[in-house]
């Protein structure tokens, strides 16, 4: 463990760890842009910019290893006065539009000029881009707003993999862009939507919340993604009770910032009229246990066809407690007459491992068969 | 490439839509070159740029996937340099100096010249049928001649909007080499012997020293007299350069390399260029001398893009030291190995920072790395890499065959050794001039530059990283402890002498224009503040400035000297701040 000060307080830290990780650990917020705790730190915003005792100039937090004896000051009045002429030049970049931008309350750049009191930037206004594009389903790229943190070019890289985006061009003039700047779908995109999770701005949006409400609008709902056995923590921004959008949580176990374009993007079936919200037990069978007055022949043709009215006519909502115990009723009956070899159990990825486990567990040890499979291997 | 740094792959993917032509052929041979490596990405967009005057965009999907690069990564590479262009440029291309020295010499109005000849609206255009295209360019290193220009590589100087017609034929006055000073140890041959006679060359002592080296001094002993003499870069950082060395031999790694750095685009420098075209064996010999005594197997010469004239010679020289056997295995039967290789920049002044040179070598955009780890731990391809300097290196076999103590015989005891000065701007005799550290500034122009050309008014010292000084700067000694006070550097060694007839706020606002030009992006402070700083000199030049403005452009230049990562955003603002210093003290005095 390495000994250093921070503040003047004292930490313990393993070897390898940055100051800015190390301050974050322990409830220090070094203002930062760039620096994201899950990707590479090659530190281009230098708000996060500390004095070191003995070093004559600031040095950036999120790209200093801790040093043993090392006494870090992460605020001093030469420190905020530095950021906030950093925080002015952003600015000088950045339309201040928060009163009618949907990121306003969760801006980064935002609340550092707030924190800082630039109300307006003290330059001339130079925006660099202005291009905006609206070339996919899932979000759009606002250029206006781009602070070229290079967040979403690095999750792109070193978490998706996907490479879809780069920083082009240079200096003032530089962007971020697909290939050729042409639109996202002709790109090697995966619409992961990583890159809008990242951006500390409103450079990248959900389309589906564009023009919906603000951050304090928005109602917050944590739940796990329903798509497949990773089950990652989803939180899903709703507004009046229709989902805007999702998201991941920082702190989530499994998946911490990221989702795949399924759960970040797939969530529209949640209020989809043909979603079943209850359990269905088929009209002949529910005729007969007496659950239904209307009687039911199974057709001849595929009792799979869906057309309008189809599963009203055929099927009987009931409750779960009704449902199990006419599953299980059914179960019981063909193991006692034909043996457990007569039934197969078939689960599905959508469940999570756990409840895969007890499933097989259920289907050997319970039916007594190895009568087994999964969708996954479909 | 001969080091184990990388595996060899032995073909890449299919080329696309491109067309298999001979042009097509060009590209391939230089990807065959690289093993289709990723890394020869600059290369290889150089060789294509060349072939088909653009970067067409089947053809970089094509180099994409035989390299096995990311298409974002390619286009991101192909918009960072200001060499690579996706539209094509006219078969005849000009690039025409604005920096500080061709403009007072009337290089604005040769480019504009240029522009009615060809009938383009605006320098960046391109004439109707793509005939000529003519850019403004970044100093070329040939300030001595201002102005000038180059087109399609051929350097043509002296120039008057009169020259115009027989310059975009390439007709115009050929760049020369003025080289003065005393004593001529760096510079003696240049003008005397055939650049690349190497015969000449070893009758008048070269590589001597390399083959006493390789006889019977160690590493360690090279190394040893390297730091005895005091020799410190001559690049612009001024680090003690046999500390560098030793820093590296002990560092451990798998590999390590040596690398010159010939990217001089210092605005106001053109020394390198001289020593290169000059005597290119002395540097060379420095360069063997230097992987030697670190024990590197591989070396790199990092030429400046807009350096053809410079990259022939070299590549003529390379040539014969190979064919000597004073390149290759087992050099001179000292069993001693080593390889070099010339890497082209692509236009980017930043490239010449030296972790931005490792990334364009590796094929990348040129954003500098954070530091530490510095090149001696943790350099090019991740292994101990020693840069260096062309004027360093150069510097490099006397010592050997004089021993570190001879260099100590000039300059002082802070500023040890000869240097080479660019004179340029308003002196007689501009060019370059070798002499030992210590002179004045006023005895350096009278004694080798001719004198001053008019009264002098301001000398911008080191190029557009350096500073000013005024007409009391004059009679200090070229010393780092006599400048020091002064804020400005020896940097580069570039000396650029303004008469009174200058506006120095119009040389503020050219250099301006060059930082935001030539910023890589990377860092907020200097992205924005450099666009922020010209704004604010553009105002001040129409006359709209306040005392206030005067006030918030010094405190802006502090903020980018402080915040930045690399020293193109520590010196951005040093023009600006010693002119406040030298010129209007009351700005930026509280009270
Ligand atoms: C923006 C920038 C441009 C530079 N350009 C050059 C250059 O063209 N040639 C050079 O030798 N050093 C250049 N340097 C300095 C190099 O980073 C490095 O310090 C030098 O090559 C080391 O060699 P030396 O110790 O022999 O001087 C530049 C530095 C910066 C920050
Ligand atoms: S959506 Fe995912 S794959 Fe597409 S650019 Fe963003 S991070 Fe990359
Ligand atoms: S789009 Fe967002 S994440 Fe990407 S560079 Fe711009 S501000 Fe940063
Ligand atoms: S200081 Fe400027 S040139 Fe250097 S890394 Fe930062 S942005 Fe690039
Ligand atoms: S957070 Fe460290 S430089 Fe941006
Ligand atoms: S060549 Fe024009 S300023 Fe150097």
């Amino acid at each position: 463990m390495i000994e250093l000060t921070i503040d003047g307080r004292a930490f313990h830290v393993p070897p390898g760890v940055s100051v800015m990780d190390a301050a974050r650990a322990n409830g220090i917020d070094i203002p930062h842009l760039c620096y994201h705790p899950e990707l590479s730190t090659p530190g281009g915003c230098r708000l996060c910019l500390v004095e070191v005792e003995g070093r004559a100039d600031p040095v950036p937090s999120c790209q200093l290893p801790c040093a043993e004896g090392m006494a870090v000051r992460t605020q001093s009045e030469q420190l905020s006065a530095m950021r906030r002429e950093i925080i002015d030049l952003f600015v000088s970049d950045h339309p201040l539009d928060c009163v009618i931008c949907d990121k306003a309350g969760a801006c980064l750049l935002q609340k550092y000029a707030y924190e800082y009191g630039v109300s307006e930037t003290s330059y001339d206004k130079h925006i660099a881009r202005s291009l905006y594009q609206d070339d996919n389903p899932f979000f759009v790229r606002d250029h206006q707003y781009c602070i070229l943190c290079g967040r979403c070019v690095r999750v792109c890289e070193e978490v998706v993999g996907a490479s879809a985006i780069e920083i082009v061009g240079r200096g003032f003039d530089s962007h971020v862009a697909t290939p050729f700047d042409g639109p996202m779908i002709d790109s090697s995109c995966v619409f992961c939507g990583s890159c809008v999770q990242v951006c500390p701005t409103a450079a990248l949006m959900p389309r589906s919340r564009l023009g919906q409400g603000r951050e304090w609008d928005l109602e917050r709902v944590e739940t796990i993604c329903g798509y497949c056995g990773v089950g990652c923590q989803i939180e899903y921004a709703l507004r009046d009770g229709r989902i805007l959008y999702a998201q991941s949580t920082p702190g989530a176990p499994v998946n911490g910032e990221f989702l795949c374009s399924k759960g970040r993007y797939g969530w529209d079936f949640a209020t989809h009229p043909d979603r079943l919200a209850r359990p269905l037990i088929r009209r002949d069978v529910a005729y007969r246990l007496g659950l239904t007055d209307e009687p039911w022949e199974l057709p001849d043709e595929s009792p799979l066809d869906t057309g309008e009215g189809v599963i009203e006519e055929r099927f009987v909502p009931v409750d779960w407690d009704t449902a199990l115990h006419v599953a299980a009723d059914g179960l019981a009956r063909t193991v006692q007459a034909h043996g457990p070899d007569a039934v197969m159990g078939l689960s599905s990825a959508r469940c999570t491992n756990e409840e895969n486990y007890l499933f097989q567990k259920f289907m050997r040890a319970g039916i007594g068969t190895n009568n087994l499979d999964h969708c996954a291997r479909l | 490439m001969k080091d184990g740094a990388m595996t060899a792959k032995t073909t890449g993917g299919p080329a696309g839509q491109i067309g298999q032509d001979e042009r097509f052929a060009a590209v391939e041979r230089v990807m065959a070159r690289f093993d289709y490596q990723p890394h020869g990405l600059v290369e290889v967009l150089r060789a294509a740029q060349e072939a088909y005057g653009q970067l067409p965009r089947d053809l970089l999907v094509a180099v994409a996937d035989k390299l096995d690069v990311p298409l974002s990564k390619v286009y991101g590479v192909a918009t960072f340099y200001d060499m690579f262009t996706l539209d094509p440029v006219g078969e005849t291309h000009a690039l025409i100096c604005t920096d500080p020295v061709c403009a007072v010499k009337g290089g604005g109005d040769v480019l504009a010249e240029a522009c009615r000849h060809a009938g383009i609206d605006a320098p960046g255009g391109t004439s109707a049928g793509g005939r000529t295209s003519v850019r403004a360019a970044s100093c070329l290193g040939l300030c001595d001649q201002a102005p000038a220009a180059l087109v399609d590589g051929r350097a043509q100087v002296d120039l008057a909007p009169g020259d115009v017609p027989a310059l975009l034929r390439g007709e115009a006055s050929p760049a020369r080499l003025q080289v003065r000073g005393e004593p001529r140890i760096l510079t003696g041959p240049i003008g005397r012997l055939a650049p690349t006679d190497l015969a000449a060359h070893r009758a008048e002592g070269a590589f001597e020293a390399l083959a006493k080296a390789l006889g019977q001094t160690t590493p360690d002993e090279v190394i040893a007299q390297v730091k005895e003499s005091g020799l410190t870069g001559r690049g612009g950082a001024g680090f003690p350069t046999g500390l560098k060395w030793a820093f590296a031999r002990q560092a451990p790694g798998e590999a390590r390399y040596v690398v010159c750095n010939f990217d001089e685009s210092e605005p106001g420098t053109f020394k390198d260029r001289a020593l290169m075209e000059g005597n290119p064996f002395r540097v060379l010999e420095g360069l063997i001398l230097n992987a030697y005594a670190i024990g590197a197997r591989t070396g790199y010469i990092f030429i400046r893009g807009e350096y053809p004239a410079a990259t022939a010679v070299i590549e003529r020289a390379l040539g014969e030291l190979y064919a000597a056997n004073l390149l290759g295995e087992d050099i001179l039967g000292s069993g001693f190995d080593l390889d070099l290789e010339i890497r082209r920049g692509a236009g980017a002044y930043i490239c010449g920072e030296e972790t931005a040179l490792f990334e364009a070598i590796e094929g990348h955009r040129g954003h500098p790395r954070a530091k530490p780890p510095y090149p001696t731990q943790h350099g090019l391809f991740g292994q101990p890499t020693v840069v260096n300097n062309v004027e360093t290196l150069a510097v490099i076999p006397s010592l050997i065959e004089h021993g570190g103590a001879w260099f100590r015989q000039w300059g002082t005891e802070q500023s040890v050794g000869l240097k080479l000065f660019c004179l340029s701007g308003h002196v007689k005799q501009p060019g370059v001039v070798e002499v030992p550290l210590g002179l004045t500034l006023r005895e350096l122009v009278e004694r080798f530059g001719g004198g001053f050309d008019g009264e002098p008014q301001a000398v911008l010292l080191g190029g557009a990283a350096g500073g000013f000084v005024g007409p009391d700067g004059l009679d200090v000694p070229l010393t780092h402890e006599a400048l020091r006070p002064l804020d400005v550097p020896i940097g580069s060694g570039a000396v650029m002498v303004f008469n009174r007839s200058v506006d120095l706020w119009q040389v503020l606002e050219s250099l301006a224009h060059f930082f935001v030009h030539e910023t890589c992006g990377q860092c907020a402070p200097c992205r924005l503040g450099t666009r922020q700083m010209l704004s604010l000199i553009d105002r001040i030049n129409l006359g709209a400035g306040s005392e206030g403005e005067r006030d918030r452009l010094h405190r802006l230049g502090q903020t980018i000297r402080r915040a930045c990562a690399c020293g193109l955003g520590l010196t951005a603002a040093n023009p600006v701040l010693t002119y406040f210093q030298h010129f209007e003290p009351e700005v930026g005095r509280p009270g």
